[in-house]
């Protein structure tokens, strides 16, 4: 038998499950609702009349289905003052389950403009608060300084490893090539390129420590042209070693009107050209 | 003194030269050069010149040019095409069949043939005959244009392709080609005057491809492409007179910053390194202002360039206008220790613009006043960049490593003067390289050399004031830039040269003062001075006894007599006292200020005016001396031992202010293993106002002290404590804090401790595990992450101190060094070296620093015997294609290698690597450290080696001057001046003939031991002379001695040459008679020969030259002379000869020849007229030619009758 109920129950769990919150339905789904209980309730009782003991509950939807797409009017008067009729009493009205009232905290957010009103309201704004959680950390510098030394190496020792298990090796045994391997030297076409310009890493602890500096030296140009030239010391006699002035870049617009033979544009051949 | 003799052998030709110079030079005035195809994948040059020559005498009949490696197609006079000959006899130095083999030889000969075509001189390779059509114009004086039309294929000298093998176009591929060479090299790229002193314009036009740059002297007026528009042209004007020599190139897809302070300074580097340019060109325009300021004098040029290229010859080069230097100069911002080296760099290329490019040099002899001035200036611009400390410091460090290197070698001689007298000449006998030319000079001679010049121009400095020197150089400077606007007079642009007699001038001229003392002294004179002092005190007269004695009897030192500043520190304050040092007064006394000891405490006053305070308990009661010092200011070249007492080092090490006073104090306490010296040594160290490298002494000499001090050390091990304080963190004092490097000083002295502290031993000799544990554990802390700097250095400098802790390992018999056995310490350090290097693989560090402190290491532990020795992996990394630090690193180590185990030929290694500073490095490198020396026995001592290296220096290196030297210099370190003692007798019939007396077996081994006065004269006949078997005669005449005493004269010895010959043999006079007629014949046959094929028609420069070459083997292969008549005159004096010279016998009776020849000539000074008759006569002969054409020979001796035609006239 086909039980509204769970229709009901399945939607409610539906809504609930988005999240929304939201308790009852709106008066048109309500009405939709009770249109269809009651053409189940009619076809039920119309099989009844028939004979029939039980239906499933796949026939009674379809019977519905029929019967709400099918169903004349303009038939139904004389149809329903037919003399071995049966009458059945009309369901009683239920009212939606009250759900209780969520507490509310905060203004939700309104809709923009580009999500239709029917669609459910935000949650609450406290849902989208990040509350990261972590565990106590460890505040012992020895120990802090320990454990960043020992996983550096743990991993550069995995890592190399790892590159030499899986490339090429040279030994400095020759009875047990395995113990401490090297990883082949490569010899490279362009071999300056990799031992001057500064790697990766590099740059980016070079940027790390550049924006961690920012702060305190916003104002200054603090561009890595002149970091050598910030240190402190360098005004003490013995390490004018480094010291130089500041050199800020160049402006885009000066490079512009600078007049250098090598900037000048290539000329084209002239038509006559002594060759 | 017998090679005075035979040096006094050349005099006459040098006088030759000079007459030759002032008779038929004509001047260039201007000079085009048009390189219109390059070809990177051929690595070849297609271009032209054109010599606008003024001739300056009537009748100019041949021009001589430069021109070395260069295939020459035509050449046109004024449109006219000339005949010309090509001939370079540095090619082969000895030729083919030179069973000689002795440096001695060698040297001559070489020198001979770089005289022969000395451009100074008016010589050239290239000799080309001006049609005869022109000769008339000659009287008008009109002047000649000179066309040349040349390629170069695959040069080894003079251009340097770099074109790394990768995908991609040329462009891309980062392909350049640069010119490169050792003093005046420009005509290994273009024919030229390649002369310094010879001055003319330059219009300069390379086509290259369109996605190239071509840099040159000059100003670039204008680039324009081609009419397929995918090559461009750039064209140059150099109208500044300026000498071939400082005229270079360099080509490549480079990548093009113009200085933002001055816009006519550009820079150029390699593709992808613009970030690194723009950081380390940031500081030029400083260097900039200073030299204009203090030379009140403007940059001569319009413009400055400067190129960053691969696989540079050296650091840094100068020429017209440019700067060509090491791309490996270049740094970014995170780089501490390479930025004060590149900025020295830049400093040093910049000085050269002024004395050495712009204003150029006389003569060869003048080039010290060069180089002083530049290295004087340069030094200036340390003082005033880096400090006064760092001034000081680098003059000791300068003057320390000459003294050394001439006490060591013998003298350097600033300015050589050449054939004064007859008989004296060779102003250094010592050597074993001649420095006439630059090109025969030892590279480590001419770093000395240029050390030695501006150290004496601080000299002069110090005599006429700074004011005075820097208005002498404003003079030379403004007389110059005058003369360098003038059009074409030769008198004029001659302003444009220094020479040693004007710079003097303008010095007396300037200052009043006469410097002349002054300059015998140091400039005229070789060697340096070598005090040794002591004193005592003297309490009732209160009188320092000074006593100051000299070495001038060793090698390298000369007598010093003069005044000399003594300076002494007493309780009442410090006082300067002038001594004149002379000939017989040993001892001085000098009054003292202070009466002995005060006694109230009072502060005492210091030389720069300071007043401390001292504890002064240490010092001796009676005395009031502090310490002395002995020409404090280093006004003279010397080295002085002075002797104190320890406790007056430790208060010149407290309290002298002055840098060099601390380190002499430093290396003074090494012998003074007390605790008072390590509390003095530990104070210093914990001084942040002292010099850091003073600190960075006295962190070595405390590990030192602390080693001989090991039983009585109390508490931790040298400067540990130290290093917990300043470096690490307060609360976990065995972890070191993070890097942030942001004091300068205390990053050097965080690098350099723990190294010393490596070289700390204990009880068993073995570096304390504390301190091995101390260093592992710095690794391991050692955290960069919040430092803007690299740590690459330190880290590189932590691996170094793995590498002192290393000490042999304990080795039970002669078992294989597994990994089982090995020890626990080195297990620990071997892993972190692996772990290093591997990383470098994935992370590489700036320069590679760390890798090539790994391959140190890992050669420390192979040497130490905790692995198996094996330099394949040091091979490996020697290999084409490793950043150079590396592969000379890896090849310093197969060097070491090498003389640990005998095995490898260490020249096999230098065969295979293309770049020339990388071989260089090789040669001097197996110099520095030998696989064996003449001293000793060694397996790889062997005929083939004698062979390949004589190969190498004889016509291996012909296209590198610098290389040439070296293997000049490797093969004097191992075998000496005379013949290798590993070759069998040169002669296998003598040693037949010998066989009966087994005591002189093997005669040459004799002459390295114990050279006796036979063996000597022998030797030096050797030098000259092109015959070949100089050798035999030592060993006959040994033989002979054996049997009678030492030959007394020449005439003796030759009988003795003869004698074992064969009883039958003719008179020795009978002998040569025949030879010279031969000798004479053979001349004449060239010369008609070269008359009539080479001189009439121009033909292919290939067959000139193959031509040449042929006649260049002709003298000593006799199988190749071709007309019988001349056979015949040979066969003459060989047929007399036993049997027993077998098939050896026509060669070397021909050098017998040769040799006799010349021998004669030498030593048989009566007959000597007689024998110039006789070279006259055939010189006659020859100048009868000459109406038509000239004689030119190959070798350098009969180089020599090709010039003689000039002196006769």
């Amino acid at each position: 038998m086909a039980d509204p109920a769970v229709m009901a129950g399945g939607f409610s769990a539906i809504v609930g499950r988005s999240g929304c919150g939201k308790a009852t339905s709106s008066p048109a789904e309500n009405y939709q609702l009770a249109r269809r209980r009651t053409l189940q309730v009619v076809v039920s009782s119309l099989l009844t009349e028939c004979g029939f003991e039980s239906a499933e509950k796949a026939t009674v939807e379809s019977l519905t289905e029929m019967i709400q797409s099918c169903f004349n009017v303009d038939t139904l008067p004389g149809y329903a003052k037919r003399s071995q009729r049966m009458v059945i009493t009309a369901p009683p009205v239920t009212n939606a389950p009250v759900i209780p009232k969520a507490l509310i905290a905060g203004q939700k957010r309104t809709h923009p403009s580009h999500i239709p009103s029917h669609f459910p309201e935000f949650p609450d704004p406290h849902t989208y608060i990040k509350t990261p959680t972590f565990r106590e950390p460890v505040s012992d510098y020895q120990v802090v300084r320990e454990k960043a030394a020992s996983q550096r190496r743990d991993v550069e020792r995995a890592l190399t490893r790892f590159m030499a298990k899986t490339g090429e090796t040279q030994s400095l045994f020759k009875d047990d090539v395995t113990a401490f391997p090297l990883i082949a030297e490569r010899p490279s076409s362009i071999p300056y390129l990799s031992a001057l310009l500064p790697s990766e890493l590099e740059l980016q602890t070079l940027e790390e420590t550049d924006s961690s500096e920012q702060d305190d030296q916003t104002d200054s140009e603090n561009t890595p042209v002149n970091n050598l030239n910030d240190d402190p010391g360098a005004d003490k006699e013995n390490s004018v070693l480094l010291a130089g002035s500041v050199v800020p870049l160049v402006k885009v617009s000066e490079e512009s009107m600078i007049d250098n033979p090598y900037l000048r544009p290539v000329k084209k051949p002239k038509v006559r050209r002594k060759k | 003194m017998n090679r005075k003799k035979d040096k006094g052998f050349e005099t006459p030709l040098f006088l030759n030269v000079l007459t030759c110079y002032v008779m038929f030079i004509p001047h260039t005035t201007h000079q085009v050069v048009c390189i219109n195809n390059i070809n990177f994948q051929r690595k070849s040059v297609i271009g032209f010149v054109e010599l606008t020559i003024f001739p300056t005498v009537v009748n100019l009949n041949r021009i001589k040019l430069n021109s070395k490696q260069c295939r020459i197609y035509r050449v046109r006079v004024n449109d006219l095409e000339a005949p010309f000959i090509y001939n370079d006899p540095t090619l082969e130095v000895c030729h083919h069949e030179s069973k000689q083999r002795n440096l001695n030889y060698f040297s001559s000969a070489y020198t001979a043939a770089v005289s022969a075509v000395d451009p100074d001189a008016g010589h050239g390779e290239l000799v080309i005959k001006v049609p005869s059509e022109l000769w008339k114009q000659g009287d008008e004086m009109n002047v000649l244009k000179v066309y040349i039309e040349f390629s170069l294929d695959q040069p080894k000298g003079g251009l340097h392709f770099v074109v790394p093998d990768v995908e991609g176009s040329m462009a891309e591929r980062g392909a350049h080609v640069f010119s490169f060479g050792y003093q005046n090299s420009t005509r290994f790229w273009f024919p030229c005057v390649d002369s310094y002193s010879e001055l003319c314009t330059w219009k300069l036009e390379f086509t290259v491809d369109a996605s190239m740059v071509a840099v040159s002297c000059g100003d670039l007026v204008e680039t324009v492409y081609t009419h397929d528009m995918r090559k461009k042209t750039f064209h140059y004007v150099l109208p500044i007179p300026t000498a071939a020599s400082n005229i270079s190139l360099s080509v490549g897809p480079f990548e093009i910053l113009v200085e933002p302070y001055m816009h006519e300074v550009t820079h150029f580097c390699l593709p992808q390194l613009l970030p690194l340019l723009k950081h380390s060109m940031s500081y030029l325009h400083e260097i900039f202002e200073f030299y204009e300021e203090i030379l009140t004098c403007r940059y001569p040029y319009s413009c400055f360039k400067t190129v960053f290229v691969d696989e540079a010859y050296v650091q840094v080069s100068s020429y017209a206008s440019m700067s060509i230097f090491s791309t490996n100069l270049l740094h970014s911002a995170m780089i501490i220790d390479q930025t004060p080296l590149t900025r020295q760099c830049l400093a040093q290329a910049l000085a050269q613009q002024f004395f050495g490019c712009f204003i150029s040099r006389m003569s060869w002899a003048d080039e010290w006043v060069l180089k002083g001035i530049s290295g004087y200036i340069y030094g200036l611009y340390l003082k005033k960049t880096f400090g006064v400390n760092q001034y000081r410091h680098w003059i000791k460090e300068e003057l320390d490593k000459m003294v050394e290197y001439e006490l060591k070698m013998g003298g350097v001689l600033l300015h050589p003067t050449f054939g004064g007298g007859k008989d004296k000449d060779n102003p250094t006998p010592h050597l074993h390289f001649s420095i006439k030319h630059p090109h025969t000079l030892s590279w480590k001679y001419y770093k000395m050399f240029q050390c030695k010049a501006h150290l004496v121009m601080r000299l002069i400095e110090n005599r006429i004031s700074m004011e005075f020197m820097l208005q002498v150089f404003n003079k030379l400077l403004s007389l110059a830039s005058t003369a360098s606007s003038q059009k074409y007079q030769s008198h004029m642009w001659s302003q444009m040269l220094v020479s040693t007699h004007s710079f003097l001038k303008s010095i007396s001229n300037v200052s009043g003062k006469d410097i002349g003392p002054l300059i015998k002294q140091w400039v005229d004179q070789s060697a340096v001075v070598k005090f040794f002092g002591s004193f005592a005190f003297n309490r009732k007269r209160n009188v320092l006894e000074l006593e100051i004695r000299q070495d001038y009897t060793s090698s390298g030192t000369q007598k010093y007599v003069g005044p000399i500043k003594v300076t002494v520190q007493e309780l009442d304050g410090s006082f300067n006292h002038t001594l004149q040092i002379e000939e017989n007064s040993l001892k001085h006394d000098i009054p003292c200020h202070s009466k002995s000891r005060r006694n109230k405490k009072k502060k005492i006053p210091l030389m720069n005016g300071e007043e401390v305070d001292m504890d002064l308990s240490a010092m001796d009661a009676d005395s009031p001396l502090l310490w002395i010092r002995i020409d404090p200011d280093m006004s003279i070249l010397r080295k002085v031992e002075f002797e104190q007492a320890d406790f007056m080092w430790q208060y010149q090490l407290r309290y002298e202010r002055d840098v060099v006073a601390q380190e002499e104090s430093i290396l003074a306490l090494e012998k003074f293993p007390t605790p008072a010296s390590r509390l003095a040594l530990t104070d210093i160290l914990e001084q942040d106002q002292c010099f850091y490298k003073v600190r960075q002494g006295a962190c070595f000499c405390l590990a030192k002290i602390a080693n001989s001090m090991m039983s009585t050390w109390t508490g931790p091990p040298a400067m540990k404590s130290l290093f917990t304080r300043m470096f690490c963190c307060k609360s976990c004092p065995n972890i070191v804090k993070t890097n942030t490097f942001i004091s300068f000083q205390s990053y050097f002295l965080q690098k350099t401790m723990p190294v010393a502290m490596a070289q700390l031993r204990d009880i068993q000799n073995l570096c304390p595990k504390d301190v091995l544990n101390f260093i592992l554990d710095l690794i391991k802390y050692n955290d960069n992450r919040k430092n803007k700097f690299s740590d690459n250095y330190y880290r590189a400098e932590l691996i170094d101190a793995l590498t002192n802790s290393l000490t042999p390992a304990i080795s039970i018999s002669n078992e294989v060094r597994t990994v089982d056995n090995l020890n626990g310490d080195v297990r620990l350090i071997l892993e972190e070296i692996t772990r290093s290097l591997n990383m470098e693989k994935l992370l590489p560090s700036y320069r590679n620093t760390i890798t090539v402190s790994c391959l140190r290491a890992i050669r420390m532990l192979q040497k130490n015997g905790h692995i198996p020795s094996d330099p394949s992996l040091f091979k490996s990394y020697a290999e084409y294609g490793h950043f150079v630090d590396v592969r000379v690193a890896a090849l310093e180590a197969v060097v070491d290698y090498t003389r640990g185990m005998h095995r490898t030929s260490p020249s096999e290694v230098s065969r295979t690597h293309p770049i020339p500073y990388v071989v260089h490095k090789i040669l001097s490198m197996l110099g520095k450290n030998p696989p064996f020396t003449k001293a000793a026995e060694s397996p790889l001592c062997n005929e083939a080696l004698v062979d390949q290296l004589w190969k190498l220096m004889n016509s291996g290196t012909s296209h590198d001057w610098r290389l040439r030297c070296d293997a000049v210099n490797l093969y004097y370190t191992l075998f000496g001046l005379t013949r290798p003692s590993c070759l069998p007798l040169p002669e296998l019939g003598l040693v037949l003939n010998l066989k009966e007396k087994k005591a002189v077996l093997n005669p040459t081994i004799k002459p390295e031991q114990g050279p006796d006065t036979t063996e000597m004269t022998g030797i030096t006949m050797g030098v000259h002379i092109p015959g070949l078997i100089t050798m035999e005669t030592v060993s006959s005449v040994s033989m002979s001695s054996g049997v009678a005493p030492p030959p007394q004269g020449l005439k003796r010895k030759l009988d003795s040459v003869v004698g074992p010959l064969g009883s039958s043999s003719p008179e020795p006079g009978q002998v040569l008679q025949e030879e010279d007629t031969s000798k004479k014949f053979k001349i004449r046959f060239n010369t008609v020969e070269e008359d009539e094929i080479d001189m009439e028609s121009p033909h292919d420069s290939q067959a000139f030259i193959h031509h040449h070459l042929n006649i260049l083997e002709r003298p000593s292969t006799p199988g190749k002379e071709p007309p019988a008549v001349d056979q015949a005159v040979l066969s003459l004096p060989v047929t007399p000869l036993p049997s027993s010279f077998g098939k050896e016998s026509t060669s070397s009776s021909k050098h017998s020849g040769d040799h006799h020849h010349h021998h004669h000539h030498h030593e048989h000074k009566k007959k000597k007229k007689k024998k110039h008759k006789h070279k006259h006569k055939h010189k006659h002969e020859s100048k009868d030619k000459e109406r038509d054409s000239h004689a030119f020979s190959n070798s350098p001796a009969s180089g020599r009758s090709a010039r003689s035609p000039s002196m006769s006239d």
